[in-house]
């Protein structure tokens, strides 16, 4: 007997097995990996988002005694390997040499006082700084770089002024006009220890996009801030060679840093939470560098050093939403595993169905069971075994971080395809002559059976309890995931498949007395042999209903996402789209809006802050039509309360307000509101807080005129449309459609999406299989049992419907189940699953939305059904004579 | 008074037990088969004795326990209860080991479906070889060679039975029940699938390995054909045996085919169905114990009412 032998003669079905073993290692092994790289790349994007100066890990010290003071880039530079040299392993791998990495010496905040030769300029900061490297990462495009320091004896008409320092800067050429800061002007910084600078370069970044210079945004560029009488100040910072850290002391408000730029490629998922351990034992080395006592590497006296870094909260909120996304990938993953493995089982099934003639009649011959099980074990394998690991090395196409499960998961299907095969071929020729009388009953489930059901599900019940009242994903942080907890969904899955297996007879008697009384024979014959097969067909149950249960899940999750993510664009636009300015909107403008093609109406409102006569309390208040707002958001998820109405000036008020009947606001005018209801939000119009909503002309009723600096806009009409139309720079325009489109384009949303697809979409395949297989499995019986009743007159045409009938109802009865678990799972797992990180906002319950579920359900039994009819009608014919005396 | 000595020496002396030289023994054999609270009674209390070198033919009704009979010989069933003991080995208390030793070396046996009893993608020797690779013996070409010349189908030796005739398939099928060199071969209805002419033949190469190895040849045969040609034909009826027929030639060459009744040890005894309508017996007879031979009598009608 010879394993290779049997797969040869068999080649259909160990083909099958091959292919399925194949597919399936595929998926597990590539499905994790391209998992893992989304959330890698979520990690860099969200790395890419913020600045270098959250990311990099920065040193920083503000010497502010002259033992701090370091007056040569040697100094910096030995501090620099320092910190480096005492970086924990990991952080230091991700720590890099080059890159933004660098060390600097700045001052802060330093005041133009005058000019030498040329009128002042109000509002005007030039600071100071020495930054490493810097030489290869600017181009001076007039003057000269900055030379050296050196002392000024006398500054003309400053005669208090005697000795002091005399800077040469570089400035950005920017400044030139902004500040007025043309080469050769000499200006007098700050107001004690005066210094002296001269422009002596203008340079403009070499690469203005390096990230280097998010570290160094000033001197990029001038900074200007807003004064709250509207003027501008301007911020500029002059850059000098090293020789000027000797006048750089720590007089000035001055600032050391040193840069250890993060490579941002070398952090992934994996290592982020050691990443955040280090960081922090990091800062605990840093802060206790320094200080009296301190004989450590700084030896800087009174040092006081900081680590500044915003990696390590950004770090940890990634890690909160990539465990929730771990949570749903692993519920996917592991149902798709279930099902595989089961598909997998039920070729297996097949090839050792193809196989029991063969070993059935070496066994008789003489094949002591060992035999006969290494041999249908080994052939098993010489299938399976290629087909996993064909499948795994596939996968390694798929782009991504390869993870334990990589590994592991195609070895458990390949393990598990050989070990049910070799239990299978053991039972099955366990006794050399095992169908000695098959027209026997079947027998009944052991007791031992019944048990270990019993057991399963009310363990899974068990698991669903405690996964409700402690959630899935709690306290992960801190213990790591619970493995009982995390296979309960798993457990529920197979409690309601075991049900439906002992249960699906019950509903079938009422079918089949229903058949019973119709004139055809051939709904009575269907459903008489779906009640009675048993065996190959249970294995179908256990694959479909997973797969239903797995597929509906992620529908309702991918729902309940879609739902949050539309509501929370709808919160964050109050409308369409919003106009919005500090100052007034011309009502020309706002015609202008209204006029634009697509746009179906518009409400102006007004918003202000104000502060409350009586309290001192500030409130933003709101002018607006609330009538009109609530027509303008028919049928999105805000809720507009009733517009208020009363004498004077009538207005709904937040929580806080309420107890005053009456109250006075400065807004335009002085006026006086009435209260007459209460409001708690407007989202998108107003941060929820203090609110006071009044009519739109209010500022009307209290005798001004109405105004308008937000205009809310329904209809289709595209951000650049209203831009353009409204013309005003300073406008804020915001429309759901981008809003939308921010909110569910985060890569990790996206991940949790995509995946849910590709799992349904290969569950879908797996469950048409399944039943196909099945039906195969079971072909001989049936074409005996066909070809006995087309003896007695059974058409071809029946004989079709008779096949499909046989498996619809098992089918139809199991996506009923698999639409239930679906359906219940989210209730199961409930506070165990937190979507909000996918959504912007918290994700607050589950709409159990049927629309989706049930069309997948009729879509996945379709299939199966269709699987059943093209079996029945491309399978082998059934019209083989029946052999009188036949026994097998 | 017995002493308890002698109670043991009574019980290991051997006493001449029944059908102690028999080389195949069946003493009270019951076969049950019994699911979900049916049972089927296949053998109900089957005597059988069959010396070595004998080629007999066991002739009955479907249903009657023919298959169950030989399923039992051949290792592949365990009786429930009973004796039976083929070449000196009691099949009711081998071990699993021994049941294998016994499927490998003791019997070989032929089923009726010629597809069945060969693998159809291995060639009419490697279908030989099987057993004797089965059993771990190394593969004798020359003896499967030998075997299939002797069964006279030596040019199927390179062909896959799909090649094959119905007839040269059975005959490639006797070779391998014969390649372990066996002492008993079984075949259930060997000829059942075949016309007259390749039954013939058939039985032709299960005579001659019969007679030229002195295999004990057991067949279960609805084939007249076969049945008559046999030394010796028992009949099975209900799970018992309930006839024999013997066949001798007569001295001028004439076969002589005599049939008895079945009587088994403790004295019961089944007559023939179409006897018993003949006269008409019911529920009980009459028996007179004559000189030579017992009178039986269907029980007189004035008898009948007196009970």
């Amino acid at each position: 007997m010879n394993a290779w032998r049997l797969i040869l003669v068999h080649r259909g079905a160990a083909g099958v097995l091959a292919l399925l073993a194949l597919t399936a290692s595929l998926l597990v092994a590539g499905l994790p990996r391209s998992f893992e790289q989304a959330y890698d790349e979520a990690l860099t994007v969200r790395l890419d988002e913020v600045s270098a100066q959250q990311t990099d890990l920065t040193v920083s010290l503000r010497p502010n005694m002259m033992d701090d003071q370091i007056a040569s880039p040697a100094g910096f530079a030995d501090l620099d390997a320092d910190w480096r040299g005492n970086l924990p392993p990991l952080l230091r791998t991700a720590v890099q040499a080059g890159g933004t990495s660098h060390f600097s010496a700045k001052t802060y905040g330093t005041p133009v006082m005058g000019r030498i030769g040329s009128p002042a300029k109000a509002r005007q900061y030039v600071d100071i700084a020495w930054v490493s490297g810097i030489e290869d990462r600017v181009r001076y495009v007039a003057g000269r770089p900055p030379g050296p320091p050196r002392t000024l004896a006398e500054v003309p008409g400053h005669p208090e002024l005697k000795n002091i320092p005399y800077f040469e800067i570089g400035l950005v050429a920017d400044a030139e006009q902004r500040m007025a800061l043309p080469i050769g002007t000499k200006v007098l910084l700050a107001n004690s220890y005066t210094v002296v600078a001269e422009v002596v370069g203008l340079f403009e970044p070499v690469d203005p996009e390096d990230r280097f210079w998010e570290h160094n945004e000033g001197i990029r560029q001038v900074l200007e801030r807003r004064l709250p009488d509207d003027n501008l100040e301007y911020y500029a910072t002059g850059l000098v060679p090293a020789e000027g850290l000797r006048f750089l002391d720590s007089r000035r408000e001055l600032t050391y840093n040193w840069v250890l730029g993060l490579n941002p490629a070398s952090v992934n998922a994996r290592n982020a939470p050691t990443l955040i351990e280090e960081i922090e034992d990091f800062r605990r080395y840093v802060t206790s560098q320094g200080g009296q006592e301190s004989y450590g590497p700084a030896r800087l006296g009174n040092a006081r050093f900081d680590l500044v870094t915003g990696l390590d909260p950004l770090l940890t909120g990634y890690l909160t939403e990539l465990r929730s996304a771990q949570t749903l990938v692993f519920l996917i993953i592991g149902g798709l595993v279930v099902v595989a493995i089961g598909v997998i089982a039920l070729a297996v099934h097949l090839f050792s169905e193809r196989m029991r003639g063969s070993l059935g009649l070496a066994r008789a011959r003489g094949a002591s069971l060992a035999q006969v099980t290494a041999t249908g074990t080994a052939a098993t394998a010489l299938a399976a075994v290629p087909g996993a690991l064909a499948g795994y090395g596939l996968s390694f196409l798929i782009p991504g971080p390869v993870t334990p499960v990589v590994h592991l998961a195609p070895l458990a299907l390949a393990l598990a395809a050989v070990g049910f095969a070799a239990v299978r071929l053991a039972l099955a020729h366990r006794r050399p002559l095992t169908d000695s009388r098959a027209d026997l009953v079947a027998a009944k489930p052991s007791p031992r059976r019944v048990a270990a059901e019993v057991l399963v599900i009310v363990l899974a019940l068990a698991g669903a309890y405690a996964l409700r009242s402690r959630g899935l994903s709690t306290d992960v942080a801190e213990r790591g995931a619970d493995p009982f907890l995390a296979l309960v969904p798993a457990a529920l899955t197979l409690a309601g498949a075991l049900i439906t297996l002992r249960c699906y007879p019950l509903p079938l008697r009422l079918v089949l007395r229903l058949a019973a009384r119709r004139r055809g024979a051939v709904p009575f014959l269907g459903v008489t042999l779906a009640a009675r097969s048993r065996g190959a067909t249970s294995l179908p149950v256990l694959i479909l209903l997973p797969a239903l249960a797995v597929s509906v899940f992620g529908a309702l999750v991918s729902g309940a996402i879609g739902e949050t993510q539309r509501l929370a664009a709808w919160q964050h636009v109050g409308a369409q789209a919003r106009v919005e300015r500090a100052a007034e909107i011309p009502a020309d403008v706002a015609a202008k809006v209204a006029a634009l093609p697509g746009v179906t109406a518009v409400v102006p409102a007004a918003k202000g802050t104000v502060q409350l006569a009586t309290g001192g309390q500030t409130a933003t208040v709101l002018a607006i039509d609330l009538d009109a707002y609530r027509s303008l958001v028919a049928g999105s998820p805000l809720a507009v309360p009733a517009a208020p109405t009363g004498p004077g000036i009538p207005a709904l008020v937040s929580k806080s307000f309420v107890v005053y009947p009456s109250f006075e606001i400065g807004w335009h005018t002085r006026m006086k509101i009435n209260n007459v209801g209460d409001v708690t939000e407007l989202p998108g119009l107003a941060y929820p807080g203090n609110l006071i909503v009044m009519p739109y002309e209010g500022p009307k009723l209290a005798g001004l005129r109405t105004y308008t600096n937000m205009l809310l806009i329904s209809g289709n009409v595209g951000r650049e449309a209203l831009e353009a139309a409204v013309g005003l720079e300073d406008a804020v325009v915001e429309t759901f459609d981008e809003s939308l489109g921010r909110i569910s384009s985060a890569p990790l949303t996206g991940t949790i999406t995509t995946g849910f697809t590709v799992v349904t979409v290969a569950m879908g395949g797996y469950a048409l299989i399944a039943v196909v297989l099945a039906l195969v499995i079971g072909a001989a019986d049936r074409s005996k049992t066909l070809s006995f009743l087309r003896t007695l007159g059974l058409s071809q045409r029946q004989a079709r419907l008779l096949t499909v009938l046989e498996v619809a109802p098992l089918i139809v009865l199991t996506s009923l189940a698999g639409l239930a678990i679906g359906l219940g799972l989210p209730a199961a797992l409930g506070p165990g699953l937190d979507l909000s990180a996918y959504a912007g906002i918290a994700v607050t319950d589950f709409p159990l939305t049927f629309t989706t579920p049930a069309l997948l359900a009729a879509g996945l039994a379709a299939v199966s059904i269709l699987g059943a009819l093209a079996h029945a009608t491309a399978g082998r014919r059934m019209t083989t004579a029946i052999r009188v005396g036949e026994s097998s | 008074m017995t002493a308890l000595s002698d109670l043991e020496a009574r019980a290991a002396a051997s006493r001449p037990a029944f059908g102690e030289h028999a080389h195949i023994l069946c003493d009270n054999l019951v076969r049950i088969y019994k699911t979900e609270g049916v049972e089927v009674v296949a053998l109900q209390g089957l005597d059988l004795l069959i010396e070595k070198g004998e080629l007999i033919a066991i002739v009955g009704a479907s249903g009657s326990g023919k298959s169950t009979l030989l399923n039992v010989l051949s290792g592949l069933d365990v009786p429930t209860a009973g004796l039976a003991r083929v070449a000196g080995m009691d099949l009711l208390s081998m071990t699993a080991r021994d049941r294998l030793r016994y499927r490998r070396s003791v019997v070989g046996f032929i089923w009726q479906q010629t597809a069945r009893n060969l693998l159809p993608y291995l060639t009419g020797r490697e279908n030989v070889l099987l057993p004797m690779r089965l059993a771990g013996r190394r593969a004798q070409r020359q003896r499967a060679d030998e075997l299939l010349e002797l069964l006279g189908v030596a040019d199927c030796a390179g062909r896959r039975p799909g090649e094959l005739s119905g007839g040269q398939q059975q005959r490639v099928a006797i070779a391998v029940a014969l390649a372990n060199g066996p002492e008993v071969i079984l075949a259930d209805e060997p000829t059942g699938e075949l016309d007259s002419d390749t039954s013939e033949e058939v039985f032709g190469a299960l005579r001659q390995a019969n007679r030229e190895l002195g295999v004990t040849a057991v067949i279960v045969t609805h084939d007249p054909l076969v049945s008559e040609q046999v030394d010796r034909t028992v009949g099975i009826r209900d799970g018992r045996t309930s006839s024999e027929t013997l066949r001798r030639t007569s001295e001028d060459g004439d076969v002589i085919a005599e049939e008895y009744a079945v009587l088994d040890r403790v004295g019961r005894l089944q007559l023939p169905r179409d006897f018993m309508n003949a006269l008409e017996m019911e529920r009980r007879v009459r028996l007179e114990l004559e000189r030579d031979h017992i009178g039986v009598w269907p029980a007189t009608p004035g008898e009948e009412n007196n009970d």
